[in-house]
């Protein structure tokens, strides 16, 4: 086992074969658990220029049909505003919630901290479809709980999911709920192995808490922090259960997001060759966003690891 | 000696009828001419499908052949069928499927249909294919020529129960309140406007789908859509084309927004049946326009806060656009069973489906497996039956009289669940936007995006 | 002067602490009681009710949910082990080695979350049926991968960065074997990233729902798929639904309470970052 190699500092081309080629045998069996997903994703990008359609026996090719179709529909255009909506206004309300939460509980080293670091990820634990469901029963005019505690204040049959001006408002709530519990617990693991020294030097030299926050722990959290939102992004931007559960993508065309139009036009429609375009759409949009935030987390860790050191 | 022999034949044969097992024809029929064979099955959740899995053991005893099954709930068991039967491997054997998506099904190609063994051999004559109530068996029979009426063409799939579209109303509720039952749409919409918050805040009249589906329009919209006089397509030049925003089709229409908007859940665009139901049973709505069966188990004792409380009304007719109640026409839903055309096990299938379709095993059902809507007429006559259904007030009475004018009344054609998802999120809009000038410029629209939807079909 | 305003301060962020975990908390709270109303009681009363335990024996005794549990843990658990064993050592090497292609790859794992499982799950049936993998446990396993390998990596790569190459050298030069210097002393070191992403992995991997909906049948059940059956099919079982619900949510409760103490990072011997 010699590890001259480790840390790569040395130049790759002084290197031996074999100790060159060993990181990508480390990486090799996850690349190849999941490279086998390369396949249904080019059949499925065949697909998109295909009339494949579960109500016709076979398909055939049909050039950019279904892509001209799409971008000349208003349905696309409705389709990509609600997916960035809704990605973008649940991240950051998600992100923002679960770094407070997280430092709260962080601070907080009292016996309601550690009982509520257990149970605040519990909202995460009931699968999305099903919370919905229950909010649903919460929020519901006749019966709901909330209503009962709105009439208090003096507002009735607060409308929720059911009218287009708060239904959006409404998703949102539910996935708020569910996924804040996601970036409180990356962002708490995160906190909790920052190193000790960097605090105690500005201990020494008496910078007060909000310097401390701003100059050591936000730098040092960042590259946590970029993980927690890559990963967020990428899954509100598909979400898909929140919004079917509640309201199948209504009132109107009001929710019908990119995932939910290729759902409807895919499996419910049967139309397979041109709902793949929709996921496509989304596909590039995530992959623009993540290679961005992917760049600004490597800059942090960089960062980080400089401020440590 | 004779009389002894006599009467040991009489005391068998009632014994026979008693139990209702092997009657002598059966002798005949060779039950277990498929002996070792297996089957797979795809059903969605629901109480005939539950009949079904209770007897299972019985079948394989009877038959021999071995039966995978499994079922899916409601919400997700289409999606999961449209992808096993895309892949035309024959993974299923036998599934479930109402008459709407038969026809989609059936013009991919994905349907046996049935009449090569009806009639054959392989079908014991105690099934007696004459013995289902012809609107439902009907329902079922469709030629593959989109506009053409069902009744015609192959049997594509065999009835397991049915639902009309009736009202189930609340009779505390409407005494209390001194309000008439309604007979005609304009009565109800009076009710319906009486009872707002009749039982506090959120409370309403009446309790109607309103999700962006078929599932809004086929029960009581399309009912009532009917009983007005208006069609959804109707052939012209060789051609589908949309009827929806005929003068009769929007003063429907107008007529319905007006109900949902001022007699409807505040929540309606969210409802699918589960919360309509909650909300009859919970006495936060005073009545309910959908299928039969959801108001019924709401009645069953122990089902709800409000069960007993409830009766059956029949359908709402507008007196107003000169209708009167031989007019009155009900949606109906035929929850049924196919054989995939894939299925490489088709004899044993057959044997699956002509045994969970007997008159004897729906007597059972009907009568002990509450599956009320039954689709045998000796069934619907025998006194079991009668007897089984006596507490619902009104439900036998409605069941058959509705019975009379029930029918699908949707144009057979394969888009049938694109153009009736465009029809619901129209009729959202209406209801909760103030996008349209009016209904008539929104069915206006709406008669575009259908006959853009249905253009490639060919007709004759 | 000063003990007052920090004593303020510790008051007003217990009192946001509270307000947060009222609002999550309380639909859980929501649907435990639920769990326990009858069918007559779940719309028409709040807090005031007659607790019944008759939902509780419909799902757990009178149907097969204990299968659907089973099939569950098996699958995601599995998903969970497999991610670590393949996952830790890739994200070892995607942190420590500088090699060509690096950043590529990395992109190239994290690549598998960007499309909805919707795309893929139609081709993926048709290649599964081809293979045998339909409705097979190894089946669901494989394609959780996607769920879950992406997340460990990432979240993992960024916990052995933080660790610098300085402490790795010392140990060796201390002669220690490099299994004793990964298990003793970087484990404990990435311990809070590889508990909080494998919880999180298995939590994802549990609420999968297209996937076993899809690709799983009669065989394996996972408990999503099933958990709306407890809706009923004429009027809505609420009650039902909300033991099956939390019921499901136990096994991922037990692993958050099991791997509480190792949301800390654990102390590794002979070295502090930095």
């Amino acid at each position: 086992m010699s590890e001259q190699n480790k840390g790569g500092k040395s130049q790759l081309n002084k290197v031996p074969f074999g100790t060159r080629v060993r990181p990508y045998l480390i990486v090799a069996p996850s690349l190849i658990i999941t490279i086998g997903i390369m396949v249904p994703f080019v059949m499925a990008i065949w697909y998109s220029l295909t009339n494949y359609s579960f109500k016709l026996p076979t398909h055939k090719f049909v050039g950019l049909k279904n892509w001209v179709d799409m971008l000349t529909s208003t349905d696309f255009w409705n389709a990509l505003k609600v997916s960035l909506m809704y990605g973008v206004i649940s991240t950051a309300i998600e992100m923002l919630l679960g770094l407070g939460v997280a430092i709260l509980l962080n601070n907080l080293n009292n016996k309601l901290s550690r009982v509520l670091r257990v149970l605040l990820v519990f909202p995460l634990m009931v699968a999305p479809v099903t919370a919905t469901i229950v909010w649903q029963l919460m929020l519901n005019s006749s019966v709901g709980i909330v209503e009962k505690l709105f009439n208090i204040f003096g507002v009735y049959n607060f409308p929720w999911a059911a009218s287009p001006k708060t239904a959006l408002l409404t998703v949102i709530m539910i996935d708020v709920w569910i996924n804040t519990a996601f970036i409180i617990l990356l962002v708490l693991a995160g906190l909790q192995s920052l190193p000790k020294s960097p605090f105690e030097s500005a201990k020494i030299d008496g910078g007060n808490a909000w310097f401390n926050f701003v100059n050591l722990t936000l730098p040092m959290l960042k590259p946590s922090l970029y993980i927690a939102l890559l990963f967020r992004l990428m899954a509100a931007l598909q979400e898909y259960a929140v919004i079917f559960a509640l309201t199948k993508g209504g009132p109107g065309d009001t929710l019908m997001s990119l995932s939910l139009t290729a759902y409807q036009k895919g499996f419910k429609f049967q139309k397979f060759g041109a709902a793949i375009p929709f996921i496509l759409v989304l596909w590039l949009v995530i992959n623009v966003a993540a290679k961005r935030i992917v760049k600004l987390q490597r800059n942090a860790q960089k960062q980080a690891a400089g401020l440590e050191d | 000696m004779k009389k002894a022999v006599a009467m040991l034949l009489a005391g068998l044969m009632v014994a026979s009828s008693l139990t209702v097992t092997v009657p002598a024809a059966e002798e005949e029929f060779d039950w277990k001419k498929f002996d070792g064979e297996e089957i797979t099955v795809l059903f969605s959740e629901h109480t005939y499908a539950d009949a079904v899995e209770a007897k299972l053991d019985e079948f394989t005893e009877k038959t021999g052949i071995k039966v995978n099954y499994s079922s899916m709930p409601e919400g997700n068991y289409f999606e999961k069928l449209n992808v096993e039967l895309s892949s035309h491997s024959g993974s299923i054997d036998v599934f479930m499927t109402g008459a709407y998506q038969s026809w989609e099904y059936a013009t991919a190609g994905n349907l046996e249909p049935l009449e090569n063994f009806i009639d054959t051999d392989l079908t014991s004559p105690e099934w007696k294919y004459d013995d289902f109530i012809p609107a439902v068996i009907n329902a079922l029979k469709w030629d593959l020529v989109p506009g053409h009426p069902v009744g015609e063409g192959s049997q594509w799939a065999l009835p397991m129960g049915w639902e009309v579209n009736i009202l189930t109303y609340n009779k505390r509720v409407l005494e209390e309140k001194g309000l008439p039952v309604p007979e005609t749409a304009e009565q109800l919409l009076e009710d319906a406007k009486a009872l707002q918050e009749f039982n506090g805040t959120g409370s309403y009249g009446l309790a109607v789908r309103g999700l962006p589906d078929w599932g809004t329009i086929h029960p009581a919209y399309m009912s009532l859509y009917s009983t007005w006089g208006a069609k959804d397509f109707e052939i012209e030049d060789g051609k589908l084309v949309s009827k929806v925003n005929s003068p009769e089709a929007v003063a429907m229409t107008e007529y319905w927004v007006d109900l949902v908007k001022n007699g409807g859940a505040p929540q309606w665009a969210t409802y699918g049946w589960e919360m309509c139901g909650a909300d009859l049973g919970a006495g936060k709505a005073a009545m309910m326009w959908d299928a039969d069966r959801g108001g019924y188990t709401q009645n069953v004792e122990g089902a709800s806060a409000e069960a007993g409380n409830f009766a059956f009304g029949m359908v709402p007719y507008p007196e107003s656009a000169g209708k009167t109640a031989d007019d009155m026409r009900s949606n109906l839903w035929v929850w049924s069973m196919a054989m995939n055309a894939d299925s490489a096990k088709k004899d044993a299938a057959w044997y699956f489906m002509q045994y969970f379709t007997s008159p004897e095993f729906m007597l059972w059902s009907g009568t002990e497996a509450a599956c009320t809507d039954t689709p045998r007429t000796s069934v619907l006559e025998s006194e079991e039956y009668k007897n089984s259904v006596a507490s619902a007030e009104g439900y036998y009475e409605a069941f058959s009289k509705v019975s009379e004018n029930a029918s699908i009344f949707f144009t057979a054609q394969p888009y049938f669940t694109e153009t009736t998802t465009e029809w619901a999120k129209t009729l959202q809009k209406l209801v909760t936007t103030d996008e349209y000038a009016s209904v008539q410029d929104a069915m206006d629209e709406l008669k575009e995006v259908m006959d853009e939807m249905v253009s490639d079909l060919e007709v004759e | 002067m000063k003990t007052g305003k920090q004593r303020a301060l510790n008051i007003l962020m217990n009192v946001l602490l509270i307000i947060y975990a009222i609002f999550a908390l309380f639909p859980l709270v929501w649907m435990i009681l639920i769990s326990f109303k009858s069918d007559t009681e779940v719309f028409t009363t709040t807090f005031i009710f007659h607790p019944t335990l008759s939902n509780y024996q419909q799902v757990l005794l009178r149907s097969d949910y204990a299968r659907y549990i089973r099939d569950s843990l098996i699958v995601s658990g599995g998903a969970v082990l497999v991610s670590i064993i393949v996952g830790v050592p890739a994200a070892y090497a995607l942190a420590r080695y500088n090699f060509a292609r690096k950043e590529e790859l990395a992109f190239q794992i994290l690549s598998y979350k960007f499309a909805p499982e919707i795309l893929v799950v139609l081709p993926l049936f048709m290649i599964y049926q081809k293979l045998g993998l339909y409705d097979s446990y190894i089946g669901l396993i494989w394609v959780y991968q996607l769920i879950s390998l992406p997340l460990l990596i990432w979240v993992v790569r960024g916990y052995f960065e933080d660790i610098s190459v300085e402490i790795e050298y010392a140990a060796q030069v201390d002669g220690y074997s490099w299994y004793q210097i990964f298990f003793k002393m970087l484990v404990p070191l990435i311990k809070p990233g590889l508990v909080s992403s494998a919880l999180l992995a298995f939590i994802f991997a549990w609420n999968s729902f297209t996937f076993p909906l899809i690709l799983a049948s009669s065989k394996v059940y996972p408990v999503t798929v099933a958990i709306t059956k407890y809706l009923g099919t004429d009027s809505a079982h609420y009650g039902q639904l909300a033991v099956a619900a939390t019921v499901s949510a136990i096994p991922a409760m037990v692993f958050a309470l099991c791997i509480q103490k190792h949301l800390v990072r654990g102390l590794s011997f002979g070295a502090v970052k930095g």
